[in-house]
Formats: structure tokens, C-alpha cells, sequence
């Protein structure tokens, strides 16, 4: 009964935090538990009394700081100087630039809004198909996600109790393995499909763009050095970033308006108290899950197919691209770790790094897969274009990104490498 | 009139939490400064963590009142208007539901009666019900844990507020309240 009762509220749109309280609260009543109600809302407030969560609105609040500051269009000119006169230039700009925003925002959803609105227009108006513009943008955003600093890592190191500092390394290697892919494929296309030549940018002109890039190339510096050399945890470094993008924004670029702080804030807090209340809900829900013994469950049925651990996250990833084109990825990964990341530690002897990269890499796939995907909508919307016309142009991409989930699932040292 | 309180009290609940959220930023920023200093400051963390708590669980209420959670909705946006309707109608019960629940937990877990009852005499509270709430301390900052804790009464009664407001309201086209 509870699985269906489960099942028919999130098909009618009850909010996901919702119906995990809620299913939670059908199962200790069938159960003849109710004296857990008792503590039901202490339960609650304790899921979420955690340091690694200070992060998501710290991190939130610099993505919302640099997108009013005007950091954007910064850090296209400078990746301009690296990428800009190669023929189809404007296509690689784009990747490199998403590489950088991706150690900013924490969030592949905001880095396309942001992202497709400054890219789409400039590449169509320099000869572009808008359909491919807008791919490549959407496709550049799944980087947000994997390079540091991640929400989707945050989330996923509160829930399987890693540090996040070391779910942050983890997410490089494999990053940067998703740009070099990326830009594989956009070369592939450019065989085709003959891309409008770039041009370099003259010295001097050169110059001052990476001069104006500086200050908010500061940021990233601060969040992956602060973490990589162990100076400050991901909650302060998210601190210290977002102060840093408000004093660049405001002092250095001047475009950031210190009246709009207060709306910002709001923003910030709202989005990020969605999330966290999911959280809290998952909390609880993590009894359902625990009284019920699904992981031993589930382990028992999959240990039966398959004692290899590579096998194993072929199935995962497999059963995850389904769950994420239908449910919201951060989300899918609050349902899904309790339950499969048990079976990879214990019956599979998986890293907890490693599996959460590729659960969370897959999972954000989702926003670009119809019929929920957040993302691709994002970038039809921002980039005025239909979701399909995108999709006839991303398929390589996803192609690319399937690629890279069987490598790091065959290879644990992608992942593994830096911590 | 329901509409009206329900919406004033979100735009209330959305402005504390935005000044929450300043300050887990500002608290976060001090400690880094002090312990640079070699001089930090031990509660810090655990104020800036019931700083976010607070933040979110006025959020998540005020969230209700502006529609604007996560939820899935490929079903419902192929569904007709009139079963959209209805649909849109269970989830703000099912939702209702969920408050109503969670003040009938605040209640057995604060069990406000019982307390009256002992004269507000904490040990003979707790020597009649097991209940502990009124003498779990916190660890850091030497104020009793049940203050820090009343946020969820805050959020069941504000849940409560928005979802019979929503509830209640049987216009047709339900306007969803612009967020800030």
C-alpha cells in the first residue's frame, strides 16, 4: 500500500518534501508505531542541523551575486582570448566559459538561465543554428553540477556522511574529462556542419580582457583553493566567494546595486529553503526506508544478477536515466542514495566518492532529457527556441555524457584521483 | 480575508528569512575571521546552523503559500482543466493534511497541557510524562534547546494557514502569487 500511495502523490504533483512526510506519516500509522509521531518533528529539525548544509545558501547566494554583478560577460571575454579565432570559435568560447561559470555556480538549472541568455543571441547573430547554440549552452551547464562547487555534492555528502571537501575533488577529473569530451563533439559537428570562422583578438584587446577578468576569476580561485589546499571548508569558502562577488560587483564593475541586496537575499533564501526542507522530509522518510529493509531488499535481488561492481553501476545508471528524466535531480539523489548507496558499500565495496559522482552526473542528465527537463526548457525559454529543435542539436552531447558515465563507472580513479 | 492574512503572513515569513539568510553569511564570514585571527569564537557554527534551520522552515512555509515547490507535474500538465482542477484541490489537502499532522506532533512533543498541569514544574513534567524537551540544553550557546525548537510550531501553524487559504479559494484560474 505505501509504495502506491507513494507513487499516486508524486504523479499529482504533491511538492517532493510533501510526500515523503506524508508517506512517512501513512507508514508509521499502518505500521502501529504512532508513538514515533512523538518525535516526528524533532526528527525533522535534527535532519537538517548540519554544518556541510550551511553551503547551499552561501553557494546560491554568490551564483544570484555574480549574475546581477555582471561577472558573465567577464568571463566570456576572457575565455574569447583562449578559444576566440579557432574556426567555430564562438562554440568553444562558450564551452570554456561554462567551464569557468561551473566553478562558480553550484547549479546546472541557473547556469543555463544564465548562460543561454548571454550565449544563444551571440552565437545565432554570428551565424549559428540557434537550435545547436542552444544545445551546446545546455550541454556546457552539466558541468555546474560536476566541477566544484556542486549543490547537487553538497546534498549528497550530507546524506552519505562524506566530507564535501572530498566529494568536491572528486567532481574535477571528471569534469574536466566532460569538457575535453564536449569539445570533441563540437569539433565533430564543426566537420559537418562548417561553423562561421572566429577571429583573434589583438593584443592589446586581449589584454584588457583578461585584466577585466581578474577580479572575478578571484572567486573560483578562492572556493577550489580554499578547498584543494585545505584552508577553509566548503562552507566558508561558499562565504568568503559570495563576499568577494559582492565587492566586485559593487566596487570594481559597478553593476551591482547594493538596493537589490535585499530582493537577492530572498531569492536566496526561499530556493534555498526548498531544498533543505526536502531534506528534512528525507529525514524522516529514512525511517520508511530503514523499518522496510529496502536496501537489504533490493541488494538481495541484485547481488542475484551480478557480483560486479562495474555491472552493478551499468544497472544503477541504467535505472537512474530513467528516475531522472522523470523526477528533478536533486530530489531523485535525496531518494535515491539512502537506499542504493548501502548496497554499493556493502555487497559491491564501491567508493562513496565515486558512486556519488556518477549518481549525481547522471541524475543532472535529466534536466536535459524530455519530458522533465527542467534544463532544456530553461534553454528554450532563454534562447527562444522549441525544446525539440535543442534536442535535434544535444543528442551528441548526451551521447557524450553516457560515455563519460561508463568510464568513471569502469575506472573508480577518475574519481578517485585527487582526494 | 483568509487570502489577505495568508499572504501578508508569507511576505513577513519571506523578509525573516532573507535576514536569516544575511546572517548565516555574516556569521560564516566571522568565524572565518576570527579563526584567522587565532581567536575563534565557539558558537559560532552551531548559532549560524539554527540561523539556516530557522531560515528554512520559514521558507518552506512561506513556499507553500507561493506554490513555488518542487513537484513533479507531467501528469498534471496533460490533464483537462476541470481534472487539473481537482487534482490541484488533493494536493492542497493532502498539503493541508500534512500541517494538520505536524501541529498534532508540535503538540504530543511540546504537550503544552501536560506542562500547565505540573505547574509549569519542569522535573515534575518529566517525572510524569518521560518527556525531556524542556531540559535538553544546546551545546554551545547556554539557552535551553526547546526556544531553538519552536520554529516547527511556527512552520505547522504557518503551513496550516497557507494551505486552508488555498483550500478554501475555489476561483477558477488560481493565480499563482509572484515571488519576490
Amino acid at each position: 500500500m505505501t509504495p502506491f500511495i507513494f507513487a499516486f502523490k508524486l504523479l499529482i504533483a504533491v511538492p517532493v518534501a510533501i510526500v515523503l512526510a506524508m508517506t512517512s506519516i501513512w507508514y508509521i500509522w499502518e505500521s502501529d508505531n504512532v508513538v514515533l509521531y512523538d518525535s516526528f518533528a524533532q526528527k525533522m529539525f535534527a535532519g537538517i542541523e548540519n554544518y556541510g548544509l550551511l553551503a547551499i545558501p552561501l553557494f546560491m547566494l554568490t551564483g544570484e551575486l555574480m549574475n546581477e554583478g555582471g561577472m558573465t560577460k567577464r568571463l566570456i571575454d576572457a575565455a574569447r582570448v583562449f578559444v576566440g579565432g579557432f574556426r567555430g570559435g564562438l562554440a568553444y568560447i562558450n564551452l570554456l566559459a561554462n567551464m569557468f561559470m561551473a566553478a562558480i555556480i553550484g547549479s546546472a538549472p541557473a547556469q543555463i538561465a544564465v548562460m543561454s541568455r548571454a550565449m544563444v543571441p551571440t552565437m545565432e547573430k554570428e551565424g549559428y543554428d540557434r537550435g545547436f547554440a542552444a544545445a551546446s549552452t545546455a550541454a556546457g551547464g552539466l558541468l555546474a553540477p560536476v566541477i566544484p562547487p556542486s549543490m547537487i555534492f553538497v546534498i549528497y555528502g550530507v546524506l552519505a556522511q562524506v566530507p564535501i571537501g572530498d566529494m568536491f575533488l572528486a567532481g574535477i577529473v571528471p569534469g574536466l574529462i566532460l569538457v575535453v569530451m564536449f569539445a570533441t563533439v563540437i569539433t565533430l559537428i564543426g566537420l559537418k556542419q562548417d561553423f562561421p570562422r572566429g577571429t583573434w583578438m589583438r593584443p592589446t584587446e586581449a589584454g584588457m580582457a583578461l585584466l577585466r577578468c581578474l577580479p572575478a576569476a578571484l572567486i573560483p580561485l578562492a572556493i577550489i583553493g580554499g578547498i584543494l589546499f585545505g584552508i577553509a571548508t566548503p562552507t566558508e569558502s561558499a562565504a568568503v566567494a559570495s563576499l568577494i562577488a559582492f565587492l566586485v560587483g559593487w566596487l570594481v564593475y559597478r553593476e551591482l546595486d547594493p538596493k537589490s541586496l535585499f530582493s537577492i537575499f530572498q531569492r536566496t533564501a526561499i530556493n534555498a529553503s526548498m531544498i533543505i526542507f526536502m531534506i528534512a522530509a528525507a529525514s524522516v522518510f529514512g525511517w520508511v526506508v530503514i523499518y522496510e529493509a529496502l536496501p537489504q531488499k533490493l541488494a538481495a535481488l541484485i547481488t542475484a544478477i551480478t557480483d560486479n561492481p562495474f555491472l552493478f553501476l551499468l544497472i544503477v545508471n541504467l535505472i537512474l536515466l530513467f528516475v531522472g528524466m522523470l523526477i528533478d535531480g536533486i530530489a531523485a539523489v535525496i531518494l535515491i542514495t539512502p537506499i542504493l548507496l548501502p548496497i554499493a558499500m556493502n555487497s559491491y565495496d564501491i567508493s562513496p566518492f565515486q558512486f556519488g559522482v556518477v549518481i549525481c552526473l547522471n541524475l543532472v542528465l535529466g534536466l536535459l532529457t524530455p519530458p522533465v527537463g527542467i534544463g532544456l526548457y530553461i534553454a528554450a525559454s532563454m534562447g527562444d527556441t522549441s525544446a525539440g529543435r535543442i534536442l535535434r542539436s544535444l543528442w551528441p552531447f548526451l551521447i557524450a555524457v553516457a560515455v563519460v558515465l561508463v568510464m568513471l563507472s569502469y575506472f573508480p580513479s577518475l574519481s578517485l584521483a585527487l582526494i | 480575508m483568509l487570502k489577505c492574512i495568508s499572504a501578508g503572513w508569507a511576505r513577513i515569513e519571506l523578509a525573516v528569512a532573507a535576514c536569516l539568510a544575511l546572517g548565516v553569511t555574516l556569521l560564516i564570514l566571522l568565524n572565518v575571521v576570527t579563526r584567522s585571527w587565532g581567536a575563534a569564537l565557539y558558537w559560532v557554527d552551531e548559532l549560524a546552523i539554527y540561523t539556516m534551520v530557522w531560515m528554512t522552515f520559514l521558507g518552506a512555509s512561506a513556499a507553500i503559500h507561493y506554490g513555488n515547490a518542487v513537484a513533479i507535474t507531467i501528469l498534471t500538465d496533460v490533464l483537462p482543466p476541470a481534472l487539473k482542477w481537482g487534482a490541484a484541490k488533493l494536493v492542497d489537502l493532502i498539503i493541508f493534511a500534512f500541517a494538520l499532522f505536524l501541529l498534532w506532533f508540535c503538540w504530543r512533543w511540546f504537550a503544552p497541557l501536560s506542562l500547565v498541569r505540573a505547574g509549569f514544574d519542569v522535573s515534575a513534567f518529566q517525572a510524569e510524562t518521560f518527556n525531556f524537551i524542556y531540559a535538553e540544553p544546546t551545546l554551545t550557546l547556554r539557552i535551553p534547546k526547546y526556544l531553538v525548537w519552536l520554529v516547527m510550531w511556527l512552520f505547522a501553524l504557518g503551513a496550516t494557514l497557507h494551505s486552508l487559504a488555498h483550500l478554501l479559494d475555489f476561483s477558477s484560474e488560481r493565480e499563482a502569487p509572484e515571488t519576490p
